[in-house]
């Protein structure tokens, strides 16, 4: 599995580096008549400002790492200094280099020597030593008060307004004017290694005169309230347990941040649908798969690792295993439902779209939860739910790849042989009827869910227990 | 109530768990005692087919535990926080662990009023998940969706590990309650020998996954178990 992984992560940096190599054709081709290099220049702010940006979203506060160090002999100074060297492991230091690097040696290299290429260097990395030691700092103000974000927002809304609205200030001016003046003089670049340094003592002087556990943590402690789903009363107990899955998914940060994802998928269809190069039916049936499909397939996938935390608990509690499967079968049901009503302005590009997608859906409900609950049943690996999703493998295993081939292709199976003879109509109506044929016999397609797991639960029960 | 016979669990060719009989009656207070690794705990899985043993078999009123889910509907259990929904505010655990046995709401509110002393104003309404709150409190949420149902068997892991003094002592009571008015058939481990001798009518003594003392508790219980434990270590 860490094969694939590794293959999929030197993918993305190989595409990140095809893009940087061929930055300059990238550059003429877009701003044509200028010299790439003066255009490079003038974006350079404004990746540190996106950068900046994402990561105050995204990247994570190392902090309960430190926990085990804190009893021991061990100075303030070097937990301090031991939290901000580990920090500094994160992709968002890396892309900056790898973005600029292979352009540089193709351009500036030849035009201004390898003097002008270290100071250049050396003025990103004081750039992206900044952000990194400054986002840190930020994050750990704004968990304990939030008006620090707030604060933060209102400065970036300024800057936007100023460069856009009021055209006071131009931030590509500055940056051009910034790195063509770091090209010519080698002494910019140690002065700007001073903001990278300022940004790193603040907030080691922070860390080092808050190093208390309650402090680092993220601990809102807004009261939490009993809650009721009330639609889902009524299904009795199968309810009760959809409704505490839709609680987990609610209250914990991994599970969140997948039904983000899911809404942020309902976005999709606009790549292909505003398209006009796209038509026939084959991109429908694959983004109305998707759409509609993307809460089974995204959360579907880790099942039932979700609940490692307290499997033990619903094995030996009073809850019959049918219950336990009615009770996704449920939560698919509702979420899809709720991800198809999302998808109905899609209607603007045609009735047609809306069909496929109601198909897709029928598919979905019909095949796409039964395939992903049996693969469920052979998933053995705890997730902790209070991690964030983005970047993290954890519970990441075969099953997960294993699962996507069958629910990519399955569906094309059906559709493309039919569509290559000019009937895509029947492909479509193919695929509506297996789908329809699996709602109707979802009760036999349970009752092996069920034997499988009744075979499986001591397996599962004990990858569980491994933390 | 249940029936051991010739059970054995192996782990790395060492046999943890090694019971050839055993058998416990309805009604009866046992304490399950022995240092770490003796395999209590494998023990209390194989009751509540958690793991599968690999040979013998455990009956729970004449039925295998393994094949038969009927020992759901009168056995409750707390081991660890593993059996606990951690994402739920205590209220709402209570209330789904009650509606499994078809308590109302109202029933749970009114069961729960019973508890407020043992709970001493730490885990109702105090606007947290279980997750947040501390292991002890989190041990006492669990032992009391156990009790609430009133089931006819009842298995505790360590329940006093973790908790207060006046909290164990109020625990034990309840227990004792259990076995002398309720005849519930309760089996508690615990590392606390004085608590045990004086909760527990029968104490089962392990070794190296073999139960190698039956006895039923009398005055001189503790003194025995002492010594037992002083020449082992």
């Amino acid at each position: 599995m860490r094969i694939v992984m590794g293959i999929l992560v030197a993918y993305l940096l190989l595409n990140v580096l095809v893009v940087a190599f061929f930055m300059d054709k990238i550059l003429m081709k877009t701003f044509p008549g200028q010299d790439p290099l003066q255009t490079f220049n003038s974006f350079i702010l404004y990746y540190f400002l996106m950068d900046l940006i994402m990561r105050f979203q995204l990247q994570e506060l190392p902090t309960l790492s430190i926990r085990p160090y804190l009893h021991l002999p061990i100075s303030k100074n070097q937990i301090a200094n031991y939290l901000s060297l580990t920090s500094l492991a994160t992709a968002f230091n890396l892309t900056p280099f790898l973005l600029t690097i292979p352009f540089l040696v193709k351009v500036l290299i030849p035009q201004y020597g390898v003097g002008a290429f270290w100071s250049y260097i050396l003025a990103i990395f004081a750039l992206t030593m900044h952000n990194h030691f400054f986002s840190l700092w930020l994050k750990r103000k704004v968990n304990l008060n939030a008006y620090w974000m707030l604060g933060f927002f209102a400065l970036l809304l300024l800057v936007w307004a100023l460069e856009f609205y009021f055209k006071v200030i131009s931030i590509s001016n500055v940056s051009k004017e910034l790195f063509s003046a770091v090209i010519k003089n080698f002494l910019l670049s140690p002065m700007l290694l001073g903001i990278g340094l300022a940004a790193f003592l603040t907030n080691h002087n922070y860390l080092k005169s808050n190093l208390y556990l309650e402090e680092l943590e993220t601990s809102k402690t807004s009261a939490k309230s009993s809650t009721e789903i009330p639609y889902l009363n009524r299904f009795g107990l199968v309810g009760d347990l959809a409704a505490n899955e839709l609680k987990l998914i609610l209250r914990n940060k991994r599970p969140r941040s997948v039904l983000v994802m899911c809404l942020m998928f309902m976005l999709y269809g606009l790549i292909f649908y505003n398209n006009p190069k796209y038509d026939g039916y084959g991109h429908i049936v694959f983004c109305g798969m998707f759409m509609t499909g993307i809460f089974i397939i995204n959360y579907g996938q880790f099942m039932f690792s979700w609940q490692s935390a307290h499997f033990d608990g619903i094995l030996t509690s009073r809850i019959q295993a049918e219950d336990f499967f009615k009770s996704k079968f449920l939560i698919f049901d509702v979420l899809s439902t709720f991800c198809f009503l999302l998808t109905i302005p899609y209607v603007y590009f045609g009735w047609k779209v809306i069909i496929v997608h109601l198909i897709m859906y029928v598919w979905n409900l019909g095949v796409n939860t039964i395939l992903v609950l049996y693969f469920a049943n052979q998933n053995y690996k705890r997730i902790d739910l209070s991690k964030g999703g983005s970047f993290n493998w954890e519970g990441v295993g075969a099953s997960q790849w294993i699962l996507s081939i069958p629910l990519l292709i399955t569906p094309f199976l059906i559709y493309l042989p039919l569509s290559y003879f000019d009937y895509p109509k029947i492909g479509l109506a193919a695929i509506a009827i297996i789908g329809m044929i699996f709602i109707f016999s979802r009760e036999f397609w349970l009752n092996k869910l069920v034997a499988i797991f009744n075979t499986k639960r001591y397996t599962i029960a004990e990858g569980f227990r491994k933390e | 109530m249940i029936e051991i016979k010739d059970l054995q669990k192996v782990y790395n060719g060492v046999r943890v768990v090694n019971i050839p009989e055993l058998n416990i009656r309805t009604g009866e207070t046992i304490g399950l005692i022995g240092n770490n690794g003796a395999g209590k705990t494998t023990l209390f899985r194989m009751m509540l087919d958690l793991i599968r043993p690999d040979k013998g078999v455990i009956l729970s009123k004449e039925k295998d535990v393994a094949q038969s889910n009927d020992w759901k509907n009168y056995t409750t259990s707390y081991l660890d926080e593993g059996f606990l929904i951690d994402y739920l505010t205590p209220e709402e655990y209570f209330y789904f662990t009650g509606s499994l046995f078809k308590l109302s709401k109202a029933h749970v509110d009114s069961e729960l009023t019973n508890y407020s002393e043992f709970f001493n104003g730490e885990i109702l309404n105090r606007g947290k998940y279980i997750r947040d709150l501390s292991k002890g409190n989190q041990a006492k949420v669990g032992v009391v969706a156990s009790l609430m149902p009133e089931p006819e068997l009842l298995m505790l892991d360590e329940p006093f590990a973790n908790i207060d003094p006046s909290t164990q002592i109020r625990l034990k009571n309840m227990v004792k309650e259990l076995g002398t008015k309720k005849r519930i058939t309760t089996i508690i481990s615990s590392h606390d020998l004085n608590h045990v001798t004086d909760v527990c009518e029968r104490i089962l003594l392990m070794e190296k996954g073999k139960i190698i003392k039956d006895i039923a508790t009398n005055s001189n219980t503790l003194k025995e178990l002492e010594e037992y434990f002083s020449v082992l270590s």
